[in-house]
């Protein structure tokens, strides 16, 4: 066991570092120049000599390999650098300022998605091909397949422009959390709903199952006690892939609703060609990803006495 | 188009100018004392407009308390004076700080921390005599220390200052006395006024202590208003300032939240969680809240939206083939049915915006596919087997690059895609972000794009980085060596009468070589909630923005 969870992270720190070198290589090939977005429609007018100074004092006109060096040591002892665009202001903080928006979001979604769907999983399942399931597997397929974005919006029409019962936009307040909430977790919702039932109606097929009702026992315990805590696999399964994005972060949603996430440092940051605030990010996204997908499979093991890790 | 929107073109069309405006734009040296307001060009729409305040005069006595709400598209990455380049940057960091000189929302300079000033007859030193008792945010009196700091401070591109270019020329900075500064210039700048005078003032010895880096965090200014809290993405908050020199501001708090998404800054508006958008909503909706009864200030912008070309390429760098292409678009038909008819048809590089530069009577190109074929094959481009002309084996092909994202103008390029397929002309269409089209432009390494740019603004009609031949936004790669003499005499010539002849000539033969497609001249709508008041009655503003540094005297209705 410790042999193994040995191995996988230094597997880990190797997937870790090839990552960080193709995130910089792949920036410093973007085309691109963070000095002349300065200036924004040509009210800002730079020289070339004047732009060429500026790159000077940001150290973008050293060669790439010193600065990859110069970044990746700093980020060894912890630093993660300085932000070109908000130069003054280090890379860690605003992570980490955006990091718990971002976290909070995507954990109190999650929580409302299992909540409501590990209950109607189980009984769509259970109760298979009845009016229960049908109406919940056409709201399943309507919240995976309705975008975030539209039902982001249709939301603060609704609940903030018509009704007046929230706040179109922010976290100033606890009203602030629900819209976001909610739409985050109605896609969620619909994906675990339908794995929880798929995993249901295969798991009651088994013999196992099958053996518990001829030992009279009632059909809630066979249902809750043997049948449920198998179909779970699946969604951990599912979970574990969600748990990159608690850390990435939700574009779209931040986007609608002003959060000022991960996700959007990450794309705004791109966009400006901010080079240390991707980098910094992709890395600590690539050190969660493999710590999550660890977690992952040592969950199996407890949910899955099958699985044994060795 | 509506009749308001027509009757507001006239209006525009119309651009007053007082000997006064016209002497401040134009660098003649003279004490600025007493200002008088000009002529009206743009009256505020709707809403309410029933409070009238000068908005270069001191601020209100009638303090209404509360927080004034803006709102915002993109974050607030720095609020030192060499980040005020975008608008939502450029609202926090002009209530924060003051100038010497600061243009009003008539585009006339008007003195704010200099008492008054003076210019020696050959341009070469300006004079400043600055107010006395101003203090900073931090209590500390405001001399000519500070002026000749900053202005020292930000006129080195090596220390990272944008505003490095406005300083051309700056020489030796004198400081006599506390309340007088020189600056000697090395050589004639036309728009030290305007560009270098117009500079906001930092605390020297504060932002000599900690650096721009930190100050760009935590600046100290003179201004109206001081930064009590500042979250790029979400918000900047600002209280009054209540020792400002011109009184303190009607209301507690400025705050500027920014939300990225157009059509929630609208909602935020229509359900009074914000009063006013610094960054424009969507024309429609700004439109809509008019109707609404909202105040809502339509304004020529001084950038023009433009295809800039690539003229070095062999297909497009014969000035007929361009001259014909304008002549293949319809302009008014993009201005109707894709900006909701809020902009005018361009005639050239400098908008009319800048009314004493603008040059009315240049060579123009109506819409006209017939002619335009016609010129084509008259500059030997015939139509080849797929229809698209060709020449000596070159085809009339250009690839158009749009910025990743942009829904305001992409249909544009698929209109105008449209309009040059009719003539035989292939404009293909791609897509990259705004920091490689910027790049690759000048370089030569695309071939066309569409954006708004400014070529000479509405305070100067300069326009050395984007006209002259080693101009460093040079889009278009123009090479024109009669041109590059223009700018630099124009550069150098503080008679305004001569002046607009240089700027006259650039302007004909930019609406002769047609070295990019110019399309139109936006009109910025800026829209303030009907509850706020102490907005100005006019406004020809450079754009709309140029009403955010007042945020002294605007007031918020209470209840």
């Amino acid at each position: 066991m410790f042999n193994y969870i040995l191995s996988r992270l230094l597997q880990g720190v190797l997937v870790i570092f090839l990552i960080s070198v193709a995130t910089f290589v792949i920036m410093r090939f973007m085309p691109g120049d963070p000095v002349r977005l300065l200036m924004g429609d040509g009210q800002i007018q730079l020289t070339d000599a004047q732009m060429q100074a500026i790159r000077a004092k940001w150290g973008l006109d050293r060669p790439a390999h010193e600065q990859y060096l110069l970044w990746a040591g700093n980020l060894l002892r912890g630093d993660f650098g300085e932000s070109l665009i908000r130069r003054g202001v280090p890379v860690r903080n605003m992570i980490f300022e955006a990091l718990p928006v971002s976290g909070q979001l995507n954990v109190l979604a999650l929580v409302v998605a299992l909540a409501v769907a590990l209950p109607v999983g189980i009984l769509a399942g259970v109760k298979r091909n009845s009016l229960f399931d049908n109406l919940a597997t056409v709201g399943a397929t309507a919240g995976a397949a309705l975008p975030n974005f539209w039902f982001g919006l249709m939301g603060i029409i609704v609940f903030a422009l018509v009704l007046r019962w929230l706040p179109p936009f922010g976290l100033r307040s606890w009203q602030g959390w629900v819209l976001p909430v909610a739409v985050l977790a109605a896609e969620q919702m619909a994906i675990f709903a339908r794995v929880m039932r798929g995993a249901t109606i295969e798991t009651l097929t088994q013999d196992y199952v099958r053996t518990a009702t001829a030992k009279g026992l009632t059909p809630r315990t066979v249902v809750l006690r043997h049948a449920v805590r198998n179909a779970l696999l699946p969604v951990v399964t599912v979970i574990g892939f969600r748990i990159a994005f608690l850390f990435s972060g939700t574009i779209v949603v931040e986007t609608v609703f002003a959060l000022p996430g991960i996700g959007r440092l990450f794309v705004d940051s791109i966009f400006r060609l901010d080079y240390q605030v991707v980098q910094s990010i992709v890395v600590l996204l690539a050190v969660l990803v493999v710590l999550a997908n660890l977690a992952t499979d040592l969950l199996y093991a407890f949910v899955d006495p099958r699985i044994r890790i060795e | 188009m509506t009749q308001e929107i027509q009757h507001e073109r006239i209006l525009l069309g119309r651009h007053f100018l007082t000997r006064r405006q016209f002497m401040h734009l134009t660098a003649v040296g003279f004490s600025a004392a007493a200002l008088a307001a000009c002529a009206p060009a743009v009256a505020p729409t709707g809403g309410a407009a029933e409070a009238p305040a000068a908005a270069e005069s001191a601020a209100a006595t009638d303090v209404t308390g509360g927080t004034l709400v803006w709102v915002g598209h993109q974050e607030v990455s720095g609020l030192s004076p060499s980040d005020a380049g975008p608008t939502v940057h450029w609202a926090m960091i002009s209530n924060i700080h003051n100038a010497l000189l600061q243009v009003d929302t008539n585009n006339e300079l008007i003195p704010v921390l200099a008492e008054s000033y003076e210019v020696a007859p050959d341009g070469l030193q300006f004079t400043f005599t600055l107010k006395q008792g101003v203090k900073f945010h931090d209590g500390k009196e405001f001399t000519a220390a500070d002026v000749k700091y900053t202005y020292e401070f930000y006129s080195k591109a090596e220390n990272g200052s944008t505003l490095a270019n406005n300083f051309l020329g700056m020489g030796e900075i004198e400081t006599p006395d506390d309340y007088t500064v020189v600056v000697n210039m090395n050589e004639v700048n036309a728009d030290f006024l305007v560009n270098a005078a117009t500079t906001w003032i930092v605390q020297s010895e504060y932002h000599a202590e900690v650096g721009e880096e930190v100050y760009r965090t935590a600046p100290i200014g003179t201004g109206a208003f001081k930064l009590v809290e500042w979250v790029p993405a979400e918000y900047t908050l600002l209280e009054a300032f209540p020792d400002h020199f011109q009184g303190r501001p009607r209301v507690d708090f400025l705050r500027q939240n920014i939300v990225p998404e157009p059509s929630v800054r609208t909602i935020a508006l229509e359900t009074g969680e914000a009063d006013s958008a610094t960054w424009p909503l969507l024309v429609e909706d700004s439109l809509r809240l008019r109707d609404e009864g909202f105040t809502v200030f339509a304004t020529l912008a001084g950038s023009v939206k433009h295809f800039p070309l690539n003229t070095q390429l062999p297909q497009l760098s014969d000035k007929l083939v361009r001259q014909a292409l304008l002549m293949a678009i319809d302009r008014q038909r993009i201005i109707d049915e894709l900006w909701n008819g809020a902009a005018e048809i361009a005639h050239s590089n400098l908008s009319p915006a800048n009314a004493f530069y603008h040059k009315a009577d240049v060579k123009q190109y109506a819409y006209d596919p017939e002619a335009a074929k016609a010129q084509l094959e008259a500059a030997g481009w015939v139509a080849g087997a797929d229809g698209v002309r060709e020449k000596e084996g070159v085809r009339l092909s250009f690839t158009c690059t749009t910025i990743t994202g942009d829904q305001a103008r992409r249909p544009i390029a698929e209109l105008v895609q449209q309009f040059l397929g009719e003539v035989g002309v292939e404009m293909l269409l791609e897509e990259a972000p705004v920091a490689s089209i910027l790049e690759a432009l000048p370089k030569g390494e695309m071939d066309a794009s569409i954006f708004n740019w400014t070529y000479g603004s509405q305070l100067s009609p300069d326009a050395s980085t984007t006209l002259r031949s080693d101009g460093a936004n040079n889009f278009s790669r123009l090479n024109n060596a009669r041109v590059d003499e223009l700018l630099d005499l124009g550069r150098q010539e503080i008679d305004p009468e001569k002046r607009r002849a240089y700027y006259y000539e650039i302007q004909d033969i930019v609406a002769d070589e047609v070295p990019f497609l110019y399309l139109q001249w936006d009109q910025w709508l800026n829209v303030h909630h009907p509850r706020v008041n102490g907005l100005p009655e006019t406004a020809t503003t450079l754009r709309g923005d140029m009403l955010y540094p007042f945020g002294n005297v605007m007031g918020v209705q209470q209840g």
